[in-house]
């Protein structure tokens, strides 16, 4: 480390006074960020598109090394491995048995009380290409953006469950706000006494449950699915399970692991939004009324 | 009498101070992206170092004149326009922990590495609790420390790799040796 070369005190009184003016002006854009929305949403919006390629780019050996730790991974334990999945699979083979059951007899009430079956969704397909960047922040870019369908709200899922929803959109990348992001809301359903609350992202590992009902019975281990209130995200989505920390509180361990997002599915999901409009009428009428019958002829005929 | 002519630098000379000018820039543009390539996958973990921490102190201490404050605000604003947190956050913490490290740069401008390391764990101690301290203001509410802390442990842990790199790239590209 040498000391420095320009030592002159004009060039020393220049760098002090861009010093102060650099800071005026990062406060001000500190303030000012909270007020001018539109204008940084869209600064923000070109930055993210530029930088959307590159960071793709830099993705791709990154999670070629992952790919490539994780096979070595499997080799190791390829024997274990094996045993596992053997188990599992005689186990899995019992619940298929009774799945099929299930689906049958699912069908046939649905067929007497004349369901209306929920339309499957589409989605498309992306790749998360870049990381939060941040400790307060966990959002991440997928390179799914108008382009190909995505737009503000619509669910992000992974192949073990909801991962996040995004929350702005270019042409050709997406953010997404995952489920631990300190401004993440998503209303749930816990199972199995599909009693409702809010999972709320506060910046650590496991978002908490809010708005749970005092009396509700919900134990660590429970299942946490979406409950599709507001519309936004559909129902029935894997969310995690249900966690007691030391201090007792309920949180949730997401099913999704937001270490290791790369692959992952935005749902093009429409709320059925469009019903008939059922008014009730400005004056209410009774049922018409019947011919009048001669007085008196009603009881002795029922009495004959 | 011997005539002054005007100073005319040639073509090399001309590239070599673009060379000099844009040089932090792309440093700290370079540094900003890298934050956002998702390392962590690798061993499945969300943390990242903060990168263009590591680049500001470094620039701050040995060539503050490379580095100048404009370069460490816009490091600042294009990490916070790409990350999709609060505006001003990072360009205000980095400009600030900037100011601080470029007045207490006599102390460990000849010390060993030992110190600037140290030197750098102070430093990423005290931008990790001032934005700390921001984010919880803006959401009202005490933010978890945990991430922030984690965060700025790993980017001390792995500065003097980025150290090392920069010092290659100063003794190799800007002294011209």
């Amino acid at each position: 480390m040498e000391p420095n070369r320009t030592a002159l005190p004009f060039r020393e009184f220049s760098h002090r006074i861009s010093l102060i003016f650099m800071l005026t002006l990062a406060a001000a854009l500190l303030l000012l960020g909270r007020a001018e929305t539109y204008v940084f949403d869209q600064a923000r919006q070109v930055v993210t598109d530029l930088a959307a390629p590159l960071l793709e780019i830099a993705s791709r050996p990154v999670a070629a090394t992952r790919r490539i730790i994780e096979r070595t991974d499997e080799y190791a334990y390829v024997f274990d491995e094996n045993e596992r999945l053997r188990a599992e699979n005689a186990r899995l083979l019992e619940w298929k048995e009774e799945a099929l059951r299930l689906q049958a007899r699912l069908a046939r009430y649905e067929a007497l009380l004349n369901v209306q079956v929920d339309q499957s969704i589409e989605y498309v397909s992306g790749r998360v290409v870049s990381d939060s960047g941040g400790p307060f922040i966990d959002t991440v870019l997928v390179n799914v953006g108008r382009e190909q369908g995505a737009r503000s709200g619509l669910a992000v899922i992974d192949s073990d469950g909801l991962a996040g929803r995004i929350v702005a959109t270019g042409p050709k990348a997406s953010r997404v706000l995952l489920l631990t992001d300190l401004n993440s809301r998503i209303p749930v359903v816990i199972e199995p006494a599909q009693y409702k609350a809010i999972l709320a992202g506060d910046n650590t590992s496991w978002p908490r449950l809010e708005y749970l009902p005092v009396q509700s019975a919900v134990s660590p281990g429970d299942r946490v699915v979406t409950s599709g209130d507001g519309g936004l995200i559909p129902a029935g989505l894997p969310v995690g399970l249900v966690i007691q920390t030391g201090s007792g509180e309920l949180r949730v361990q997401t099913f999704s692991d937001r270490g290791r997002l790369d692959f992952v599915r935005v749902l093009q999901y429409e709320f059925p939004s469009e019903v008939k409009l059922q008014d009730p009428p400005s004056v209410l009428e009774g049922p018409a009324a019947e011919p009048a019958a001669p007085a008196g002829d009603g009881p002795r005929a029922a009495a004959e | 009498m011997a005539k002054l002519e005007p100073y005319s630098p040639t073509p090399a000379a001309r590239a070599g101070r673009i060379v000099m000018t844009v040089t932090p820039f792309v440093i700290g543009i370079v540094c900003v992206l890298l934050s956002f390539v998702p390392f962590g996958r690798i061993v499945g973990s969300p943390l990242t170092p903060a990168f263009p921490l590591m680049a500001i102190y470094y620039w701050a201490i040995v060539r503050p004149e490379m580095f100048p404050p404009l370069a460490v605000f816009a490091v600042g604003v294009l990490f916070d326009l790409l990350s999709g947190g609060e505006i001003g956050l990072w360009a205000f913490v980095y400009t600030v922990t900037y100011a601080v490290v470029v007045t207490q740069r006599p102390v460990v401008v000849n010390a060993p590495f030992s110190a600037f390391w140290i030197g750098f764990a102070v430093t990423a101690a005290f931008a990790g609790a001032l934005a700390w301290v921001i984010v919880s203001v803006i959401h009202g509410l005490i933010v978890p420390p945990g991430p922030v802390f984690w965060h700025m442990a790993v980017t001390v842990a792995v500065f003097p790799i980025f150290a090392m790199l920069f010092g290659r790239f100063e003794t190799r590209v800007l002294s011209g040796g």
